[in-house]
């Protein structure tokens, strides 16, 4: 081993041509982007760019007035060809390892693609205008500065949680980053009818919480027994559900509290006992309260008489504590009444 | 933080004698005093006597001026301009779902035979699209790929959008009815640009409806700020700013003052520190904390008052022009961008 090594000796009694370099002195074909001098700078790129939006740029009045592509596509004697692959989409999945895989579902080639959004909700932008930084505000709480927690007590485990069986949220105080917000909303719908008389019962309960909701509705089949009501497990379906976020979800709300809970007569409001404890509130409407949304009122005529069911709304928050909850829902415009229950 | 601070923060606390801090206000020096049941056991045993707020008192008096700020505003009226952008990305998707969507289902909307139905027919053949706000347009047909609009097309404005679905109201109202001899008028939404905005009128709500307002004051040097007066003794900073409110722009308002905190402050120093000769006491300047609220009803009336000269009320860019430029950049953060 040491024999092969060359020796210090003779590295440096030789001339500094004849040295072995650490770096190879031989011509090297490969070059680097960044052994070039800089023949460019940043600047000359950026020139490059477009400085206004194409929105705001000016186009003569002549040429935006000769374009008519559909005139322009017939008038070529040759069609254009057409790609020679056009992708669709698999109808099935195949698994991960299939070389046929779908696009993401915000393709507009995807089977699963919705286009959307159509709007910018009112009730969206008053959230962000005014209720967020108004909830911010009121439920700040103040920390003195050099305040510290109480220290924990070394070596000792953590103390169970309190409470019963059933853990509650943990609340953390409200900053900026977890304000509440309506996360989603779900309407069901409970036909018992469509058990004890005929299926006509859902059909109908289907397409009036559509008109309501925009959104496709979930159907579901008895689960329990009632004697009463000949309910058994399993053979019928009862049972409708919508469930909507964005868009859909903030122009029900806004439907629901500027249209149809005004015109409710002698309704007090939701019931402050209301909620799960953990930040989501529920509240009926009867089948007459639900005939007043616009979209079942412009052809009433059309649904069967009698046959317009009564639908629960759930309002999901990102509220921990009912009381956020409230306070959150009461801003938006939903009034509560009765003893509040936190 | 930076552990620089940290310890300087340390070696601060090492040299006062008690633990309370002269910088922190009266309330947060009896949260800091108060002890927790685990540092009682362990501080009992060295000191007998507890912490008091008598310290506070020995101090020198605090060197600036509190006061006690109202930020009174009111939210936006009505949904905000649409950027170019997005009037263009919400009219592509509209077409875009036409070309996706099943077809309308007509028979479960107009009974045949009825005025309804007649109508319909006629206007689907005049616009090719159930849809009454995005123009002409076939989804169906075989040049339904010219989906996009063209330079100059106004379909994707949302004023004609809304001209559109009201005239095509008016339409079926005077196709349906049966008074064949008057003309159904739909009323038309009111405009967004208001009276006020049109004769430049900054002392009416009524303008500039899709943004926030604020009222400014103006004192007698010519100054604009927020409403401010100093914080009197034994009086919370809410109780400071309601009367603050009441004092500068007078009772003829509805308001909600947002919690009890303030939710922005402003630190002016004096060049020189004012010296009162009879006692000898330094002032640095003054410390205004701002407390939010929001105005119902009413209009603000200063005829009360001999300090203060003009009001408005400005919008955030606004209020940039108005006031100078180190209290802008004191409050500019607190304000909303809309």
């Amino acid at each position: 081993m040491a024999a092969r090594e060359p020796s210090r000796h003779l590295a440096r009694a030789l001339p500094r041509a004849f040295a072995p370099s650490a770096r190879p002195q031989a011509f090297i074909g490969r070059r680097n982007a960044s052994d070039e001098a800089p023949t460019r700078r940043l600047s000359d790129q950026l020139d490059e760019l477009e400085s206004a939006s194409s929105l705001t740029s000016k186009v003569s009045d002549s040429a935006a007035k000769s374009f008519d592509p559909v005139t322009r596509a017939k008038s070529r004697r040759a069609q254009l060809p057409r790609s020679r692959y056009q992708f669709r989409s698999p109808k099935y999945d195949r698994g991960p390892l299939h070389p046929h895989q779908p696009p993401a579902p915000s393709d507009p080639s995807s089977r699963l693609f919705v286009p959307g959004p159509f709007s910018l909700p009112r009730t969206e932008q008053t959230y962000n205008s005014t209720i967020a930084s108004d909830i911010m505000t009121l439920c700040y709480v103040h920390t003195p500065p050099g305040f510290k927690p109480p220290p924990k007590p070394r070596n000792r485990p953590l103390r169970g949680p309190r409470g019963g069986d059933v853990l509650r949220l943990l609340r953390k105080p409200i900053r900026f980053n977890n304000i509440p917000k309506i996360e989603r909303i779900t309407i069901h719908s409970y036909v018992k009818q469509a058990a004890q008389e005929n299926s006509s019962w859902i059909h109908v309960a289907g397409i009036a919480i559509q008109a309501i909701s925009n959104m496709r509705v979930e159907t579901f089949k008895s689960k329990s027994s009632v004697a009463t009501w000949s309910i058994a497990p399993g053979r019928d379906t009862v049972a409708v559900k919508a469930e909507l976020q964005g868009e859909n979800m903030h122009h029900f709300l806004g439907k629901l509290i500027d249209v149809v809970l005004p015109r409710i007569k002698d309704w007090q409001g939701v019931k402050g006992s209301s909620g799960d404890s953990s930040g989501n509130i529920t509240f009926g409407l009867e089948p007459e309260q639900v005939a007043l949304f616009p979209e079942i009122e412009v052809n009433y005529d059309m649904y069967p008489p009698k046959m317009i069911p009564g639908c629960h709304i759930t309002l999901h928050t990102t509220a921990k504590a009912d009381k956020d909850a409230r306070l959150l829902l009461s801003a938006m415009g939903i009034p509560f009444y009765g003893k509040i229950v936190q | 933080m930076s552990s620089g601070s940290n310890g300087a923060r340390r070696i601060a606390s090492l040299l006062r004698s008690s633990k309370l801090d002269s910088g922190v206000c009266r309330s947060c020096q009896e949260t800091l005093g108060r002890r927790n049941y685990a540092s009682a056991a362990t501080t009992s045993a060295t000191e007998s006597t507890p912490a008091t707020p008598e310290v506070s008192s020995a101090a020198p008096p605090f060197p600036y001026t509190i006061n006690a700020g109202v930020v009174l505003s009111r939210p936006p009226q009505v949904t905000r301009d649409l950027e170019p952008f997005e009037k263009a990305f919400y009219f592509y998707q509209k077409r875009l779902n036409e070309r996706l969507a099943l077809p309308f289902t007509k028979y479960f909307y107009f009974k045949r035979g009825t005025p309804a139905d007649e109508d319909w027919k006629k206007k689907i053949q005049e616009r090719r699209t159930p849809a009454r706000d995005i123009g002409k347009y076939n989804a169906y047909a075989s040049d339904s790929w010219n989906d996009e609009l063209l330079l100059g097309a106004k379909e994707a404005e949302p004023e004609h959008q809304v001209e559109m679905l009201v005239q095509d109201a008016e339409s079926t109202a005077n196709a349906t009815s049966q008074d064949t001899s008057k003309k159904e008028e739909i009323p038309r939404p009111f405009s967004r640009v208001t009276e006020a905005d049109k004769k430049g009128d900054h002392k009416s709500l009524n303008r500039l409806l899709s943004r926030t307002l604020y009222l400014l004051v103006q004192s007698k040097e010519g100054y604009w700020k927020f409403p401010s007066t100093p914080v009197e003794a034994k009086e919370t900073l809410r109780e400071a700013a309601e009367r603050t409110l009441s004092q500068t722009a007078g009772v003829n308002m509805n308001t909600w003052m947002v919690g009890y905190h303030p939710f922005g402050h402003q630190v002016y120093k004096n060049r020189k520190a004012h010296v009162d000769k009879a006692t000898g006491a330094e002032n640095h300047g003054e410390k205004t904390f701002f407390l939010k609220s929001r105005i119902m009803a009413g209009q603000a009336d200063l005829s009360a008052n001999k300090d203060l000269k003009d009001f408005k009320w400005l919008s955030k860019d606004e209020i940039a022009k108005y006031v100078l430029p180190q209290y802008y950049s004191n409050i500019k953060n607190m304000l909303a961008d809309r």
